[in-house]
């Protein structure tokens, strides 16, 4: 099986960072008047975390700081080029990493698990795959 | 015919080198462009985590929020590690742990306005009840709070604990941090208290609260257990959110 084209891989990272940049404003929004995503299957677990000393990040909600990185990774989908392919990859691995350490808390400090949060892991996790593989595949290679 | 083959064998050769050199010079790229994005990346995160972590330092002898406490406070009867009127009608029960974050959250986002829309009024007295289930050093902090209730002034131990809490099981919940908390608390006298703490009263208050938690059903703190006219007995309300969710029980065990 060959290898996905870079057209292929910027045209789904396109789609995941969007749906990202969704639900990381959903987020927001919800925390934005001092309350909490609507947990689906409840429990509270949503409110637990919108709640804690760690949803906010040098006085900025972390969920803004997820529409930001993930509008750069639209952005880095967008552009063609070794320089969009490193600042994809950087991005994406920058935000694999905090999204670890925030699930991390959620598990073992907050003692929490917000749904909202875990979606927004799990597509940080796929667009550091993807941007992983176009870096990997296609760096040094014609646009 | 062979000098043509050997001109077509010079040329493939050729060009097999070029592409090596091609794909050498793609690896060096991949390798410096990779290592840089990896560096930032990684740069990003630690910061971001130390900063995250910065806000929760806490655990400091330096105490923060002293006067905060005692203004919130003042005024308000407490009795051991109850606060408000012993007449009010309905209780509210917060089975907690002292080194809990979200506990700690409850104290700081929630509790201020509880107290002053209900426990003021008359309306609601609130008891903390210890629930230590976060370490051994939840464990040293639980009889210190029960200790300074003894002399009434438990709200304030337990506010100023939560106003400067660490992050858990660091090792911050030191003599020196308990004895830093209850002079901030204003607790009078400081050779009792110690002993107070250091009692297996203290220890055996401890365990029953945490038994009675368990028995509620009670898995994580903050918890909550209501009692008033409208209850039967003492029901288990479980974790609460917003300030609204706790007016509303208090309103419905009036």
């Amino acid at each position: 099986m060959s290898a996905p084209s870079e057209g292929t891989l910027r045209a789904v990272t396109t789609f995941v960072a969007a749906f990202g940049i969704g639900v990381a404003t959903y987020i927001a929004l919800a925390e934005s008047g001092g309350g909490a995503p609507a947990c689906l299957a409840g429990g509270g677990g949503c409110e637990t975390v919108a709640e804690s000393q760690y949803s906010d990040l040098a006085g900025i909600n972390v969920a803004v700081i997820g529409i930001v990185g993930y509008v750069l990774l639209l952005l880095t989908s967008l552009l063609p080029g070794d320089g969009a392919r490193m600042g994809g990859f950087a991005l994406s691995l920058a935000g694999f990493g905090f999204s670890l350490y925030l699930t991390y808390l959620e598990l073992f400090v907050i003692e929490a698990i917000c749904q909202w949060c875990v979606i927004s892991a799990i597509l940080m996790t796929i667009l550091f795959g993807l941007n992983a593989f176009r870096m990997l595949h296609y760096t040094g290679r014609p646009q | 015919m062979s000098a043509k083959k050997d001109r077509e064998k010079r040329r493939e050769e050729r060009l097999q080198r070029e592409s090596e050199a091609a794909e050498n010079a793609r690896r060096q790229r991949l390798i410096k462009l990779g290592s840089a994005a990896v560096f930032l990346a990684i740069v990003a995160v630690v910061v971001a985590v130390v900063v995250s972590q910065s806000g929760t330092s806490g655990g400091d002898t330096e105490l923060e929020n002293v006067a905060e406490v005692e203004t919130g406070l003042a005024n308000i009867p407490q009795h051991r590690l109850t606060l408000g009127l012993p007449t009010a009608k309905v209780k509210l029960v917060e089975f907690g742990d002292l080194q809990c974050p979200v506990c700690r959250d409850f104290a700081v986002k929630v509790l201020p306005e509880l107290i002053q829309n209900k426990v003021r009024s008359g309306d609601a007295r609130i008891e903390f009840r210890n629930f230590p289930i976060l370490g051994p050093e939840s464990i040293e902090a639980a009889p210190a709070a029960i200790a300074a209730g003894e002399q009434n002034r438990g709200w304030d131990f337990i506010e100023l604990f939560y106003k400067n809490q660490g992050i858990e099981q660091t090792g911050y919940v030191t003599e020196e941090f308990l004895t830093s908390i209850a002079k901030g608390a204003k607790v009078v006298d400081i050779p009792r208290w110690n002993r107070d703490r250091r009692s297996a009263a203290a220890k055996n208050e401890v365990k029953r609260t945490t038994g009675e938690a368990e028995r509620l059903g009670f898995g994580g703190t903050p918890s909550f257990a209501i009692e008033g006219p409208g209850t039967n007995g003492l029901e288990p309300l479980g974790t609460l959110g917003s300030l609204g969710e706790f007016e509303e029980a208090i309103d419905a065990a009036a």
